[in-house]
């Protein structure tokens, strides 16, 4: 199977089939149906021709234009990459519950974070949370003799002390004027003080409000080997590597690394993804990852009708996030497995009501254990998984819409515009009176052109999970009426969820996407067009390698786009406002 | 809201509500002035809703003060002389039916695309939207340059800021709104000045920060100037708080949490809660520039008490015509902004009210859900202004009239004195003349 999507959808403009744009302006480019999502159209700013959407057989895609770095930038941390960073200064604090939350952008918080700043309310939260950590760890005299290991009252100690604490908050040597300045505010408040261990705690709460702490800064330098290239730095790789493998902080291993000048070589680095991807930190990171790139997020809080749903409680959704968090851990950490295998595995994890859910042996306590899936039975495979499924539907009913959507735009880089302006898009009213079901209300979409030009991309495969209702329990009746799973999805006839898993994981669209969606979290922005290159080789040989996650994460970290740096942009973002004076 | 559901929210919830001191009392206002003798302040602000109206329920019958309203703005019936309908405008800088109607409404301008993509657009504000353009305008004079809270819980997160955040300063740069009243007192009542050794500390902890984020600007592009620039105006801020010294306003009882009750948000409990807390902040003079996100552009809140069970948005899609559970839906939002405005308007501020004090835009991001119209552009401007905004008054356009004048008719009506507001085909320089006293 190559395409999903008929050639003709791709020479249709926006509404993917009846243009409705007269009383408006387009946009500069039209939205279509198609893979160009990715950066395909380049980063703006340069005359190259927008490239058309992948064409051909996968593994003989073109090798795009020339590499071409993305500029270093800085990155705000995350709000994890902000907690795992306190904690790896301080040990184990607690953190204030009222931390910002992120603000995803093109589907990754770390993108989100590579170009947002920090607004006054965000600077009252660190501030707050400065002065909170500082003051467990400083209010309890062995902790604060544990992490300082000399007397402060001692300016030799604190010199020192500011010298080891900065590498680890700072992640890198600090300069002797940034060791001045902070002894300068140490000084002046044991003056106040009159107690050089407060003068400490209100000192390292400075270092964790600088935005040496709060940011990454990337600047990069000219590549020794070619002038002309620019490279991040040791330590900006040191950073790159644990917030990408770990979501935390460089441990001093490897600024060690750093230091020794290791991470701007291959050896180095392989060695270093080695060791982090062994380590529990990159399952924790990994999770987070997934979490993005399945879009689970909703889970945290699902809200479903509790009148329609009785088995609908406070934790049913977590454990269904819980759920796929431990497959895909399983896949990728224990086993090592073909990551396709997500797509069609009998392996599961399940607690006592995500048993009740899928009538299995209901298990004793609170965590979830392993579980295995009838062999003759519906579910198998990330298709079928209440998470999914419940994410994809509406309170009350299912929608084979955002379902089709998912599997097109998060597993395979399909994606799909929103419905174009002046068209009403409600369903009610098709095909008569009486009770009706979903697939027969969709109809509609199938027969209106205006519709079916897009909704031909997604209805036909979300109406194979028709079986599933809207919290992922299974079902033979909708209003009263058998349920059809039936479905045509490039011109193969298939019936339910797993012959879809088993459909999408034969695309190698799949795994090309996997590999374009976690570069973009890795390097926190959208591809642009000088990327297009890397991003195909990489999925190339995740495809070629079987799938395995660990070296896709290792490959991504060797890749040019992981190490190169075009130099910071001078483009300003804030045009002149009117009307502000 | 049911009879029900509202007694479940007093009577299950005592610790849920704010024992706030009474305003009246501590303030001591009286004539036109302050308890400390300054001029009573003019504020501005914004109260957003996501998803739009129903334009058969939203349209007052007649103009000018005789006007008769339907169904959807007769919940504000109780605060009319406060509320001026304003119809008949357009966003002029539509380009995309999702992304213009929030950025045209709020900054005038057209959306900031965030990447070239083809798929789903990622957009932010070019420019700072209407609620800091008036926190720039009275900066320096209050603690807080602006207050943001939201009441829904709901974000859109794949299209950009512009669904996930109303107050913006500029592109990829936002207020991000606190939606617990929790955390809203603590923001307003738990950071504030101290002892006077402690304010010293933080002071200098600040001065080094501030140091640390110049030195950092001189090694990276202008891009990454800029956002840090922003930052150090976000640490500035504390400063010019604690130099200030004490809060003009005495502590009231910290407000409870509001956690889901059987996995339905308690968007009432929570509105009267942020009601309260924004009437405290602004009689206070704790800032002049807010905004009320009830629900975000888009927004998919389940409107439970209206007896949706699908998320708002959605419902847009799926209902049919007359889609009476999103007119229900609108309903209760319009009462839920009639709380807002009478809990204003019931604290009393010199020889008037709060409400007589402020100068608000109420709206959404496009008229009607289901087919993202962005004509006929649903605005409320609520408040007198100080005496600068007549109230009470249907502005009825007949010539599809740039929206950007009722935003414009707004923040000069909090005394801002703007030449005009937008730009390119969102700029106006005219204000609606006939909503003006």
């Amino acid at each position: 199977m190559r395409r999903w999507h008929s050639l003709s959808a791709v020479l249709l403009l926006w509404g993917c089939g009846e243009g409705r744009l007269e009383t408006i302006e387009a946009p500069a480019t039209a939205p279509a149906p198609g893979r160009g999502d990715d950066g395909d159209d380049g980063a703006g700013g340069d005359d190259e021709p927008m490239a058309p959407p992948d064409e051909g057989l996968p593994g003989e895609a073109p090798a795009g234009p020339p590499f071409r770095p993305s500029p270093a930038t800085l990155h705000r941390l995350t709000r994890t990459q902000y907690v795992n960073s306190v904690r790896h200064a301080l040990g184990d604090v607690r953190l204030p519950d009222d931390l910002e939350v992120d603000t995803p952008l093109h589907g990754f918080s770390t993108v989100g974070a590579a170009e947002l700043t920090i607004s006054p309310r965000a600077a009252e939260q660190f501030e707050a949370a400065a002065l909170d950590v500082t003051g467990q760890v400083f209010d309890d005299a062995s902790r604060r003799a544990a992490l300082v290991g000399c007397e402060p009252a001692d300016a030799a100690c604190v010199r020192d002390f500011f010298a080891r604490f900065g590498r680890r908050a700072w992640r890198r040597p600090l300069a002797p004027e940034e060791i001045d300045r902070l002894a300068g505010l140490h000084a002046e408040l044991t003056g106040s003080f009159r107690d050089p261990w407060a003068a400490l705690r209100f000192t390292v709460a400075a270092m964790l409000q600088a935005p040496d702490f709060l940011f990454r800064a990337e600047v990069g330098e000219p590549d020794p080997a070619d002038p002309a290239k620019r490279r991040y730095t040791n330590h900006e790789m040191a950073s790159r590597l644990a917030y990408f493998l770990w979501s935390s902080p460089p441990d001093d291993a490897l600024l060690d690394a750093a230091d020794r000048g290791e991470l701007v070589t291959d050896a180095g680095l392989r060695a270093q993804a080695a060791r982090m991807l062994a380590d529990p930190r990159a399952r924790e990171a990994m999770r987070a990852y997934f979490g993005e790139y399945l879009s689970l997020g909703e889970l945290d809080h699902l809200e479903k009708d509790r009148a329609t749903f009785p088995q609908m409680s406070d934790t049913l959704g977590r454990s269904m996030r819980a759920e796929i968090e431990a497959v895909v851990d399983h896949l990728v950490f224990e086993r090592d497995a073909d990551f396709r295998e997500l797509l069609t595995t009998r392996e599961t994890f399940v607690n006592a009501e995500l048993a009740a859910l899928y009538h299995l042996p209901a298990p004793e306590g609170e965590a979830l254990v392993a579980a295995e899936l009838p062999a003759d039975g519906a579910r198998g495979g990330l298709l079928s998984m209440a998470g999914v499924l419940a994410v994809n539907a509406h309170h009350t009913v299912t929608s084979p819409t955002r379902r089709g959507k998912f599997i097109q735009a998060n597993l395979l880089c399909f994606d799909v515009p929103p419905p174009p302006p002046g068209v009403v898009t409600n369903l009610d009213g098709v095909g008569g009176e009486g009770p009706q079901t979903t697939r027969q209300k969709l109809t509609r979409h199938a027969v209106d052109p205006t519709c079916n030009g897009c909704h031909q991309h997604m209805d036909p495969i979300g109406l194979a999970l028709e079986n599933f209702d809207a919290i992922g329990a299974w079902r033979t009746t909708e209003s009263g009426l058998p349920i059809d799973a039936t479905a045509g999805v490039q011109g193969v006839a298939i019936d339910g969820a797993r012959a879809l898993g088993a459909l999408v994981r034969e695309d190698a669209q799949f795994g090309d996407c996997m590999a374009r969606r976690m570069y973009r979290h890795a390097t926190g922005h959208l591809e642009e067009r000088g990327e297009i290159g890397v991003v195909r080789r990489l999925g190339r040989e995740f495809r070629e390698g079987g799938h395995r996650v660990v070296a896709l994460a290792t490959a991504i970290v060797l890749s040019e786009g992981f190490r190169g740096a075009a130099p910071p942009s001078d483009e300003v973002e804030m045009p002149a406002a009117e009307g502000g004076n | 809201m049911d009879r029900r559901t509202f007694l479940r929210g007093v009577l299950g919830g005592a610790a849920a509500t704010i024992a706030l001191p009474t305003l009246e009392a501590m303030l001591g206002s009286n004539g036109d002035a302050l308890a400390d003798g300054r001029p009573i302040p003019t504020r501005f602000g914004v109260w957003f809703w996501g998803n739009g109206v129903r334009r058969e329920h939203w349209i007052p019958d007649g103009e000018g003060t005789g006007f008769r309203p339907r169904a959807e703005l007769a919940p504000l019936n109780d605060v009319r002389d406060w509320v001026s309908p304003v119809t008949g405008l357009e966003i002029k800088t539509a380009t995309h039916p999702h992304h213009s109607g929030m950025t045209g409404i709020m900054t005038g301008m057209r959306y900031h695309q965030v990447g070239t993509t083809r798929d789903t657009i990622v957009s932010t504000f070019a420019g700072p939207s209407c609620d800091q353009i008036a926190a720039a305008a009275f900066e320096g004079q209050t603690p807080y340059r602006s207050i943001e809270v939201a009441v829904a819980r709901f974000r859109g997160t794949d299209e950009g800021t512009t669904f996930q955040h109303l107050s913006h300063n500029g592109p990829n740069n936002v207020n991000p709104s606190e939606y617990e009243p929790r955390r809203v007192f603590e923001r307003l009542f738990g950071m504030g000045p101290t002892a006077p050794q402690l304010d010293f500390a933080r002071k200098s902890v600040l001065d080094v920060v501030n140091a640390q984020i110049r030195g950092l600007q001189g090694r990276v592009g202008a891009r990454d100037r800029q956002r840090l620039e922003q930052h150090f105006e976000s640490v500035r801020a504390i400063e010019l708080r604690l130099a200030a010294g004490a809060a003009r306003c005495a502590t009231p009882g910290a407000p409870a949490d509001f956690p889901d009750v059987d996995g339905r948000e308690q968007l009432a409990e929570r509105n009267v809660a942020m009601s309260e807390l924004m009437a405290l902040a602004l009689a206070c003079d704790m800032t002049r520039a807010f905004s009320v996100m009830y629900s975000s552009a888009g927004s998919g809140v389940v409107v439970w008490p209206a007896g949706a069970n699908n998320g708002l948005h959605q419902m847009c899609h799926d209902e049919g015509a007359p889609q009476p559970t999103v007119h229900r839906a609108v309903v209760f939002i319009m009462e839920q902004l009639a709380h807002f405005l009478r809990r204003l308007r019931d604290t009393p501020e010199g020889d008037g009210n709060l409400l007589d004090h402020c100068s608000i835009l109420c709206t959404t991001e496009l008229s009607e859900g289901n087919v993202h119209s962005n004509d006929e552009f649903p605005i409320l401007i609520a408040g007198k202004g100080g005496g600068r905004l007549r109230g009470g008054v249907h502005y009825r356009s007949h010539g599809r009239e740039n929206a950007s004048k009722a935003v414009l008719t707004a923040l000069r009506g909090a005394g801002i004195p703007l030449g005009g507001f937008g730009a390119e085909a969102g700029h106006v320089t005219d204000s609606l003349g006939a909503l003006e006293a």
